[in-house]
């Protein structure tokens, strides 16, 4: 099931400045990460997760070191650039799901589609199929505040996953959830690692949703600690 | 544009202050509509075509100082000269003070050839018995309509700069191409040198038409220079100036109304921009997402300011809307105590400033928090939660 890297981190190194005070959080990252892998991302808060996440995903940018996601060197991409790597290659799933409350749960999963070049009809069938995958067919048409807590988190997974990104990252996707709709949601991530063949980075101190990655990665100030495969 | 739906859906987001918002921005609107139409209906009685070809001639000290009316036949014998009419400003009260309307005593036999324009359509029967009646009196349509006057009706005016009050008798009706036109009152000079003995030969002003307005200043200069030594000396402009003068005493009306009018901009400037900072900040964590999702710095900012630009165009219509129903009532109740806005209307020059200051409103308000947050790193707008 690993195929070739599809993330390659070389020494990376993320810094924040506070009155000129450096403040590191990551320190020297090396990571690989193959094609079709499923990786939690452990550690104790604050110990750089998000900020990994967020690296890998585009949305920051690293003070050194080299990534490498997807085919592409991140380091080189300039804004837009970036922005269009992340519409073709990630797909996002955030702790509070991060819909668009003025938007019905088919618009929120058309979101990303926008961007691309889809006909208006092409969109509708996309958005219909991600919407079946996630088991909310019926429910197409509402506002994020009609729906559950779970529901919208669905909606958010078929948002990621809409437009077919080779990765998917999420950051404490159960988070916000109870038990019963936190498991649901990590079956429906299985799934789209085991069968539609996803790339997950997935950030989460529940030892219950780490269990469902094939990997965990573990982080402990700023530093790899160790990583070991989750035995089924 | 399937970006359109997001900016419709986001402009509507809070209903309550969008609705504040353009509702504020119509009223100012409004206002600076109808303040920059009566501005432009005044100035159009400054800048009026048909009077390119004509002069006002009055005293050199001031319009109250007065002429010999025998400076008319050194006028009429000038080469460019096509008439030359005295006329004199009489201020008649008709009942009361409000029933306000512009009277003069005139030179009549010339009434109709100085003021070609002016007084268009009448019947030449009725126009000659207003000639031989000494008490006769040369009316707009619009005026006798008003007061619901007819041919033969009798008229007192008391005059509030002669002591005298006139008798006179409806003798002509006239029909303009201006409104406002239409509301004149001309009654023959004859009866105001009867009735005031120093105003026996003499008149406050000259109006003078020439052949061709080409002509109009070498004969200003001349007509001064000629008097210019006279026991009293003559101060000559075209029609246009001395109306300007005349708008001039109602007092500096025009620096007035642009005050406000900055004002009023910078105050639906002040609301415009505050809502949008509202709207904009409130939004900080989905405008990540979006961000995150691939949407573009630019394609944020320019669903912004598709945002702040629709809030105050839309305001500004409502605004021309309302100031455009409420002309009609400016016209009638506002026209009948200052008749220059008889001809009122929100023209299209007020118009477009409107709709050019709005968009300015729009882009200015909304430009910078949403260039702000267009900017902000993503992380950032993912954390604040
Ligand atoms: N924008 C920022 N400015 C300064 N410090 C930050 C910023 N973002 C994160 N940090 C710090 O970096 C460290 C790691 O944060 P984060 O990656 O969110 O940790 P985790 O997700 O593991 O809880 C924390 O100490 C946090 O305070
Ligand atoms: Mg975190």
């Amino acid at each position: 099931m690993s195929g070739e890297p599809i993330i390659r981190l070389r020494g990376l190194a993320k810094s924040y400045y506070r009155e000129s005070l450096e403040i590191p959080v990551l320190q020297g990252i090396d990571l690989e990460i193959p094609a079709g892998g499923y990786y939690a991302l452990m550690g104790p808060s604050g110990s750089g997760k998000t900020t990994l996440l967020n690296l890998i995903a585009g949305i920051d940018r690293p003070t050194g070191g080299e990534l490498e996601v997807c085919g592409h060197t991140l380091n080189g991409l300039d804004d837009d650039e970036l922005a269009a790597w992340r519409s073709t290659y990630v797909g996002f799933i955030f702790q509070n799901y991060n819909l668009v409350p003025v938007l019905t749960a088919f618009e929120n999963v058309e979101l990303p589609l926008l961007l691309t070049p889809m006909s208006r009809r092409a969109r509708r069938e996309k958005v219909e199929e991600a919407l079946a995958h996630v088991g909310l067919t019926e429910w197409m048409e509402h506002y994020p505040r009609q729906l559950s807590g779970g529901q919208e988190q669905r909606v958010a997974v078929a948002r990621a996953i809409v437009g077919d990104p080779e990765l998917l990252v999420a950051d404490e996707p159960t988070g916000a959830l109870d038990h019963k709709n936190a498991e649901e949601i990590m079956a429906l991530m299985e799934g789209l690692n085991r069968d539609l063949g996803k790339t997950i980075v997935m950030v989460t101190h529940d030892p219950k949703a780490a269990h469902h990655a094939r990997h965990q990665i573990h982080l402990e100030k700023g530093v790899l600690d160790r990583t070991i495969e989750v035995n089924r | 544009m399937k970006y359109l739906r997001l900016v419709l859906r986001s402009f509507l987001r809070s209903k309550r202050r969008t609705v504040l918002t353009i509702l504020s921005i119509t009223v100012s609107v409004a206002l600076i509509a109808i303040l920059q139409s009566i501005l432009a209906t005044l100035n159009a009685f400054a800048n009026n075509p048909d009077a390119s070809n004509r002069i006002v001639v009055r005293h050199k000290v001031s319009i109250t100082n007065l002429l010999p009316t025998r400076y008319a036949d050194w006028l009429r014998q000038q080469p460019e000269v096509e008439s030359v009419m005295g006329l004199q400003w009489f201020q008649g009260v008709y009942i009361d003070r409000s029933n306000f309307f512009p009277n003069f005593a005139s030179e009549a036999e010339f009434v109709n050839t100085v003021f070609k324009e002016e007084i268009v359509e009448y019947s030449d029967a009725q126009f000659r018995e207003f000639l031989r009646d000494r008490n006769g009196a040369l009316v707009g349509k619009n005026l006798a309509d008003k007061y619901g006057w007819k041919l033969g009706d009798v008229v007192s005016l008391k005059s509030e700069l002669f002591p005298i009050t006139v008798r006179l008798t409806i003798r002509c009706i006239f029909r303009s191409k201006r409104p406002a036109d239409e509301l004149a009152l001309h009654f023959n000079y004859k009866l105001l040198e009867e009735g005031v003995s120093y105003m026996k030969g003499r008149v406050g002003t000259f109006f003078v038409r020439v052949h061709r307005a080409d002509d109009v200043p070498k004969l200003i200069e001349r007509i001064d220079r000629h008097f210019h030594d006279a026991v009293e000396p003559t101060y000559s402009e075209t029609e246009n100036a001395f109306q300007l003068e005349f708008l001039k005493m109602m007092g500096n009306y025009s620096a007035i109304i642009q005050m406000i009018t900055g004002a009023v901009l910078v105050a639906i400037l002040i609301v415009t921009a505050n809502t949008m900072a509202m709207a904009i900040r409130e939004r900080t964590t989905e405008i990540s997402v979006l961000r995150a999702i691939g949407f573009r710095t630019s394609q944020i900012l320019a669903m912004l300011m598709g945002e702040g630009i629709l809030l105050s165009v839309l305001g500004g219509a409502g605004g021309l809307a309302i100031a455009w129903l409420l002309a009609g009532a400016v016209r009638g109740y506002v026209g009948t105590f200052l008749p220059y806005l008889q001809n009122f209307h929100i023209d299209a020059g007020t118009m477009s400033l409107c709709f050019h200051a709005t968009l300015a409103v729009g882009t200015l308000s909304t430009f910078i928090p949403a260039y702000r947050a267009a900017r902000r790193p993503i992380v950032d707008g993912l954390r604040s939660l």
